[in-house]
């Protein structure tokens, strides 16, 4: 192993010791010593172009240098506090102002800006600044962000950010000097799923979230860390509410799971959080909903409930741990039907191992990787997030990736090597040369899509990709490479917690043909699910459903009953990689809209076979004991040795297919949002545009 | 002590004025290509010991030593290739000696071209040529076609198992862009902003490669340089300045032009001398930019003794940059000419960096206020502070160059300033 030498250098009279190649602002974060900065950023490229890190290095030329990405030397003597740098900063400052319209009363990045902050703590109280002030035109880029660029200060951070992490170059500097001026050049919509990234990212209130503009000031918001759930990434976010209201969603940074980003759709949907919500159980009347008490509702259904009955129930896709365990214990052990299944896509496998359905080489792991496999899925529609770090991989290591399904855009290049379940067989046949491409590799990666495993011949995909991993080494003893990634944020959970039938039950395909047939007396719709049609869902005698949004599940039911969507309940979630983390409770449940498993809990205690806990720790204690695995609070338990899955080799002749289409709308809280919808349609029309275009 | 003037032999540009031809016959007549084959076969580490001795300078403005400079790029590893750029981007208002030898004696560039990357081990040169060049470029470009014609690039050249291939880019019109690693990110099809240093470009510079970056005169000095020796180049200019210079003498003199003379020659001399005076004798004379327009002036009394080189220069607070004279007589208006010029800087900062960006641009309007006398005496300290505030604090030196003019305004002619302003404050009054 080579020796990683090490810098020696002082700082205001602070000795430190950093690694080779550190920045001077490196080494002065090392000491605590703050250093006022306005383009530099951690996870983007270094600019050195705010000038606002001047800093007084002895012994070099007679003017300040750019701590950011100048590199620290041995015997270095720094100075952030002489009289050059405190002038040298005051001059950036009073520059950076001159032509800033100082709208601050107006502004949405008021209260959260840098230019403020750090305008307060360097700059000074007065401008000799006696000429016209710059005014700048705004943009129009989309739904997603409002743009008021006579604000901009140019740091360039969203241009890096767009090129380097989204992968869309779309955004970029036009003109030159003082008419320097950031843009889309040509005025469209960005189409990317994680632009939203850039309001964070701009130090000024030049980019800020346009359906946020003008409804609260940041300083007014209870900030709840909580968990996203539009996809299986689990991306932390702070859920920022007002007087009860979900105000605004940001990122928490978490550098195991989404470092600071999140996508688009975790971070404009909250709108959905008030749109087409059921606020109390309806009852159905001549095809009419009729909102009833919940003590009516709950007199209605428990006739429907009897025991002899044949009772089906069906799980959706956005449940949290707790909840999908009360509902299973309730089917499970109240009603003694064992008729659940949560597996909406159709998946192959069940949760008797572990492994076999889990994102195994974690979302950080993909930065140990050498090479990438991607088998039947779009991780940039299905996990923006896991796909920016396999971009970042990509543009920093060069890192290969192979692609075996529908050739989609990637935003970097890959090899596509067919889009058919045979064509992964030619990946390990040891005799073609892209066999002998991947065999070569020592950490290869492979990412299978879990909807891809919902298909008929799932079982058989699975196989073959694992034969695949086998083969070209990624099943070793210190490389689990094989990995399955999901889209929805309870399908690892509902797995672990065998919420599909274990005794003899109907399934979800052996549902919707009982279903078809009439033999269901009882269907329980827990939740909406993009997988299956609602046309499908008709045919039992009597339909209940449960869940938040009054979507297509909730028309074709006779009963609905209102429960919570991720905001509004304490819970546990459990994302790809099969790691627990908790969210907060941000917001009350809205009117008369309960916990989900208070729901099951109560319904269970009136048909006299009470589930066995009374409190959120009670249930948790439960799930703990059924899944040992969630007692590692956010992080994943530890590897287990490989087990191979028995099961049947069929493969069809059938291509892969995108399996997410329409990236704005693939739960009923995205569809349920305006701003989605609005996302929706701009990226629908600049496709059809550029289409036109050719 | 007159300077004598350069005999046609000693001349590097034999056709700087145009009068022969700028073919490759016309070059091969005046002697041109003499002597390749042997500079190709003689180890370049030779080459680079005898340009340091030389104590050749960077003609393009900052006069950095050019053996030196080569001596810092390494030997190529067989992993990534070395590159020689031409900065034929000659853009600093006042300077016009690149155009001459691209139009006029194109193959001093392109043997110059060759011998460099034959000394920097580069397989591959780049001549950015600014865009305004256009006429200019297409003589390179011809230029450049007979030298592959006659087998003076390409494939092993003259047998001597040198490859060298040369490639032209116009640039885009943006001054900046003749900052070198602004240029290469020109050259690499980006918006032309210069790079933070370090890396340097013999490090990391075209694509990621070691880079040499060098003017189009520097580059076609070096072929005589090591043909006729140092004690040849050594005679001309004083210690540490040697050698011949085009200087491109412009404004209020009776016959401006470009003219290759010695270094170190007196800057009367060379109004006097070589360009025929100043438009209504040398009495006449209010002040000189000596060296492109980022040089600050001199005043009619330093112009009496200043000595044009690096050093000599140096002396008055100023520098010899680009060699580009700008001479101005009683009848300029002086604050209008470095009003002019700030507008220039505004309007070619690139806009990366916050000082220059926002600075420039005050700074012109401060000019452009003050030179017409409206404004109070304080701003003409202020304006003194603001130039203060860009000066070295930027990514590169562009912004010390904006700033310098008008400094070295404010040092000799601030009771012009003062005057405009009493005036107007009468007027008002």
């Amino acid at each position: 192993m080579s020796e990683i030498k090490t810098i020696t250098l002082t700082i205001d009279g602070q000795q430190t010791t950093v690694p080779a190649g550190s920045s001077i602002m490196d080494a002065a974060k090392s000491l605590d010593i703050e250093i006022p900065h306005f383009c530099f950023h951690k996870r983007l490229s270094v600019a050195g172009n705010c000038r606002m890190c001047l800093v007084q290095v002895e012994g070099g030329p007679p003017k300040p240098t750019a701590s950011c990405c100048f590199p620290a030397g041995d015997g270095m003597v720094v100075h952030t506090q002489s009289d050059m740098v405190k002038d040298a900063r005051k001059g950036v400052m009073e520059f950076l102002l001159i032509n800033h319209p100082l709208d601050c009363p107006i502004c949405d990045q008021a209260g959260e800006c840098d230019l403020q902050d750090i305008s307060v703590s360097y700059g000074s109280d007065q401008s000799h600044f006696a000429e016209q002030k710059r005014a700048v035109e705004d943009k129009d880029i989309g739904p997603k962000i409002k743009t008021v660029m006579t604000r901009c200060i140019h740091c360039t951070r969203c241009i890096r950010f767009a090129t380097e992490v989204a992968g869309v170059e779309e955004m970029g500097a036009t003109f030159r000097g003082e008419n320097m001026s950031v843009g889309t050049y040509v005025e469209s919509a960005l189409q990317s799923e994680l632009a939203g990234n850039m309001i964070d990212l701009c130090p000024v209130g030049a980019l800020t979230s346009k359906p946020y503009a003008f409804t609260g000031r940041n300083w007014e918001l209870i900030k709840t860390p909580s968990v996203d759930i539009m996809d299986a990434v689990g991306s932390n976010i702070e859920v920022h509410s007002r007087a009860g209201k979900v105000m605004r969603i940001i990122p928490r940074e978490n550098d195991e799971v989404n470092e600071e980003w999140i996508s688009d759709t975790a971070r404009f949907s909250y709108d959905g959080l008030y749109e087409n919500r059921i606020t109390s159980p309806l009852l159905k009347n001549k095809g009419k909903f009729r909102a009833i008490g919940w003590k009516k509702a709950v007199e209605t259904l428990l006739p429907k409930l009897d025991n002899k009955k044949t009772i089906a129930g069906l799980v959706g896709d956005l449940h949290a741990v707790e909840d999908l365990f009360a509902f299973n214990a309730f089917m499970k052990t109240t009603l003694g039907s064992d008729h659940v299944d949560a597996r909406m896509n159709g998946f192959a496998l069940d949760g008797s191992y572990r492994p076999s359905y889990l994102f195994n080489t974690t979302i950080e792991g993909v930065d140990s990787a050498d090479a990438v496999v991607i088998i039947g899925s779009n991780p940039r529609l299905e996990a923006p997030i896991i796909n920016a770090r396999i971009r970042k991989n990509v543009v920093n290591r060069q890192m290969p990736v192979y692609m075996v399904g529908a050739e989609v855009d990637l935003t970097y290049k890959y090899k596509h090597l067919g889009d058919k379940p045979e064509n992964i067989a030619e990946l390990y046949d040891g005799k073609s040369a892209i066999s002998k491409e991947l065999a070569k590799f020592e950490k290869p990666l492979i990412i299978l899509g879990a909807d891809t495993l919902g298909r008929s011949d799932g079982l058989g995909i699975y196989k073959e990709a694992e034969k695949l991993a086998d083969k070209i080494g990624a099943l070793s003893s210190n490389w689990t490479g094989l990995n399955v990634l999901h889209n929805k944020a309870s399908a690892v959970a509902a797995l672990d917690l065998g919420v599909y039938p274990e005794d003899k039950g109907m399934d979800l395909g052996k549902t919707l043909k009982a279903l078809e047939k009439g033999t269901v007396d009882t269907l329980i719709l827990y939740g909406d699910s993009t997988h299956v049609d609602a046309e499908k869902l008709k045919g039992a005698k009597f339909t209940v459903y449960i869940g938040s949004h009054r979507d297509a599940y909730a028309e074709v039911a006779d009963l609905v009953l209102p429960v919570t969507p991720y905001t509004e309940k304490d819970a546990w979630w459990v994302n790809t990689e099969g790691r627990l983390q908790e969210a907060k409770a941000s917001v009350a449940p809205l009117m008369n809209a309960k916990e989900d498993w208070k729901v099951f809990r109560h319904l269970s205690g009136e048909l006299g076979k009470p589930l066995p806990f009374n409190s959120l720790e009670e249930l948790r204690a439960h799930v703990l004991k059924k899944c040992p695995n969630y007692k590692y609070n956010n992080c994943i338990a530890p590897a287990e040795k490989w087990v191979s899955i028995a099961g049947a080799d069929k493969l069809l002749k059938k291509s892969f297919v995108e399996t997410v289409t329409n990236f704005y709308k693939s739960n009923e809280i995205l569809k349920a949002s305006k701003v989605m919808t609005e996302c929706a349609e701009s990226s629908l029309n600049k496709n059809k545009a550029m289409r036109k275009a050719g | 002590m007159a300077t004598p003037k350069l005999s046609i032999e000693d001349k590097i540009f034999k056709n700087l004025d145009g009068s022969d031809d700028w073919s490759i016959k016309g070059y091969q007549k005046r002697g041109g290509y003499d002597g390749l084959k042997k500079l190709l076969t003689t180890n370049p580490d030779v080459h680079i010991a005898q340009l340091k001795e030389s104590a050749l300078r960077g003609r393009g403005g900052a006069g950095f030593p050019t053996g030196l400079k080569w001596s810092f790029m390494p030997k190529p590893d067989g992993k990534k290739p070395n590159y020689l750029v031409c900065n034929a981007d000659e853009g600093e208002p006042g300077t016009c000696k690149d155009r001459d030898i691209l139009r006029y004696d194109p193959h001093t560039l392109v043997e110059g071209m060759i011998v460099g990357c034959h000394c920097l081990g580069a397989e591959t040169g780049y001549i950015y040529v600014r865009g305004e060049y256009y006429d200019e470029s297409s003589r390179l470009s011809q230029a450049i076609d007979e030298a592959y014609e006659a087998g003076l690039l390409g494939k092993n050249i003259l047998g001597t198992g040198v490859n060298v291939d040369i490639h032209l880019h116009l640039g885009a019109g943006a001054y900046i862009c003749g900052e070198e690693t602004a240029l290469l990110e020109s050259l690499e099809g980006k918006k032309g902003q210069p790079r933070v240093k370090p890396p340097f470009p013999a490090g990391f510079g075209l694509y990621g490669c070691p880079t040499t970056i060098n003017n189009v005169e520097t580059i076609a000095q070096v072929p005589p340089i090591l043909k006729k020796g140092n004690d040849w180049w050594c005679q001309f200019g004083r210690e540490n300045n040697h050698g011949t210079k085009i200087f491109s003498v412009s404004g209020a003199v009776n016959l401006p032009g470009n003219f290759e003379a010695p270094m170190s020659i007196t800057l009367k001399e060379l109004i006097n001398d070589y360009a025929g005076g100043v438009i209504g004798g040398w009495e006449n004379l209010q002040a000189i930019i000596p060296g492109g327009s980022s040089t600050p002036m001199l005043s009619a009394e330093d112009c009496e003794t200043a000595i044009m080189d690096f050093d000599g220069l140096r002396e008055f607070g100023t520098g010899l940059g680009t060699a580009a004279v700008i001479v101005m007589n009683k009848d300029t208006d002086l604050l209008r000419v470095m009003t002019r010029i700030s507008a220039f800087y505004k309007h070619e900062s690139c806009g990366q960096c916050t000082p220059c960006r926002e600075g420039v641009g005050w700074v012109f309007r401060l000019m452009e206020r003050l030179s017409r006398g409206e404004g109070t005496l304080e701003e003409l300290d202020q304006l003194y502070d603001v130039t203060k505030k860009i000066e070295g604090k930027t990514i590169c030196a562009f912004a010390d160059g904006a700033m310098w003019p008008v400094q070295g305004t404010l040092k000799h002619f601030r009771h012009l300033f003062e005057e405009k302003i009493k005036e107007n404050m009468k007027k008002s009054a």
